[in-house]
């Protein structure tokens, strides 16, 4: 053991779902089960797959590639429409289980979760609790659900760990073991670092986790991320938390990629009205305000064009976002591919300043808030705008990958 | 192409109701042409909203093909919604 690694004992543990998606719907269909499968958000040949299943992984099926090429190396590969209703309903059964354990749970994204036992008084090897919550997912979700299990002094050795054996893996790092471990490693197998951080660590001669692992910290700070983020590298590879941090919500959006490329500027214009009441709906729903709208477009030719506007007053109906959205719309390229808006300068929709028009504000809060309620109360989309009216229900709710503040 | 076939039909169910953790158990449903089913696997089961309503989703299996089955929690029916992976 070298000096400066974290001895204490291993008190966090990341339990992550394998191949979720895929695994789910293996689960609830059982003739799928040893087969092929390809959870894809749409059910054409050039969507992108979301999540494969381990039996598609071992035919060389990845992540993002396009389906056409992934049922090429695959075939026989069956591709599922995404079903978030029964993705969501898993991750809450997760939760669950994993709220058993301690009080200090975080979800990661709708697959993966920590447990924190640090200030608990639980004697049980960690092992076993790990061997256990396992057993608890089979039996209180379903005998084809599996799950890796990571244990470590911090987050990300944790999270490291639950990636050493998929599917089914329970490993642990601490420091007896946290050299030869990232010995057997890539730099991108490091969560965090991918190509662009790779780079950087070339740059000044590491090529590997443990060359990572010894360099010192004036070299990672000053030099590689000339921030502060180089000493928490130094600290997070050696096994001090500095990932146990909640970030507050920046903004809150939605992109879509348009189902044809021949719909005509006002087609474009009504799924963009769509996003916004999308997106007005999630904004309130989190008890929040905005001050600004970003949108953008992706063109055909890979083109990206974007335009924003900050108010000096908050707003958070639907109208005043599709309202500004739309004056910034009018100068977007054509050829579009993509749409997204976001609104960003968030705070706390706190009773809102005294105002010389505060009739008719009230009266739009009011009006507001019963839409949201019979919308929540009869279905999404049971009221919205007339202009969205022949659309249908083509802009449907996708996985929310990375964040859980919408499930 | 996918094996998969929407549908809907109102079917009959025999069902228990009990204690554990997975309360009802759908065991055998008859579909509207007499074709009787024996459910040897429950998948998932997992509630939907629709609207104010409450569905319970149950995805299950006879060894030959997968099913959907809905129960409305309010007006207490079931229906068959979908069948498919008929791959053994």
């Amino acid at each position: 053991m070298r000096e400066g690694y974290n001895s204490e004992a291993s008190l966090v543990m990341h339990v992550d779902l394998n191949s979720a998606f895929a695994t789910i719907e293996q689960q609830a269909r059982p003739m799928l089960r040893g087969r092929p499968v390809a959870v894809v958000n749409r059910r054409t040949e050039h969507t992108a797959i979301v999540t494969a299943s381990y039996e598609a992984k071992a035919m060389g099926v990845k992540v993002g590639m396009q389906f056409q090429e992934a049922a090429r190396l695959a075939p026989g590969l069956i591709a599922i429409e995404s079903d978030p209703v029964k993705y969501r309903f898993v991750y809450k059964k997760l939760m669950a289980i994993l709220n058993d354990y301690s009080p200090h749970v975080v979800m990661k994204s709708i697959d993966e979760g920590v447990i924190d036992f640090h200030s608990l008084v639980d004697t049980r090897p960690m092992v076993e609790v790990g061997n256990e919550i396992k057993q608890r997912l089979k039996n209180e979700v379903g005998r084809a659900m599996r799950c890796n299990v990571g244990i470590g002094t911090n987050r990300f050795l944790a999270k490291t760990a639950a990636s050493l054996h998929k599917p089914d893996g329970l490993d642990e790092i601490n420091h007896t073991n946290l050299r030869t471990t990232l010995a057997s490693l890539k730099l991108t197998d490091l969560t965090g670092i991918a190509d662009h951080n790779q780079a950087r660590l070339n740059g000044v001669g590491i090529y590997t986790p443990l060359q990572f692992l010894d360099s010192d910290e004036v070299t990672l700070q000053k030099i590689v991320f000339k921030s502060i983020v180089g000493l928490q590298w130094h600290q997070r590879l050696r096994g001090y938390e500095v990932d146990d941090r909640v970030f507050d919500t920046k903004r809150v959006g939605r992109q879509y990629v348009l189902e044809r490329r021949d719909l005509t500027s006002q087609q474009v214009m009504q799924r963009l009205h769509h996003l916004c009441e999308s997106v007005g709906s999630r904004l309130r729903a989190q008890d929040k305000v905005a001050r600004g709208v970003y949108v953008y477009v992706k063109t055909a030719e890979r083109q990206y064009w974007h335009a924003s506007r900050l108010c000096q007053l908050p707003f958070y109906s639907d109208s005043a976002i599709y309202g500004l959205a739309e004056q910034l719309f009018w100068q977007a390229p054509s050829a579009i591919r993509e749409i997204g808006i976001h609104c960003y300068g968030l705070s706390d929709d706190h009773e809102p300043q005294m105002s010389l028009f505060g009739d008719a504000l009230a009266r739009n809060r009011q009006l507001v808030g019963a839409l949201d309620t019979i919308n929540q109360c009869y279905g999404e989309r049971t009221l919205h705008s007339a202009d969205t009216l022949n659309i249908g229900n083509v802009i449907r709710q996708k996985i929310p990958f990375g964040s859980t503040r919408y499930l | 192409m996918n094996d998969e076939l929407y549908v809907n039909e109102r079917i009959d169910v025999i069902a228990t109701f009990g204690a554990g953790l997975n309360p009802c158990r759908p065991l055998k449903f008859r579909r509207p042409n007499g074709r009787e089913i024996t459910i040897s696997e429950i998948g998932l089961r997992h509630p939907s909203v629709k609207g104010k309503r409450t569905l319970h989703i149950f995805d299950v299996t006879d060894g030959a093909a997968d099913y959907r089955l809905e129960f409305d929690s309010e007006r207490l029916t079931w229906h068959l919604t979908f069948e498919g992976d008929h791959y053994a």
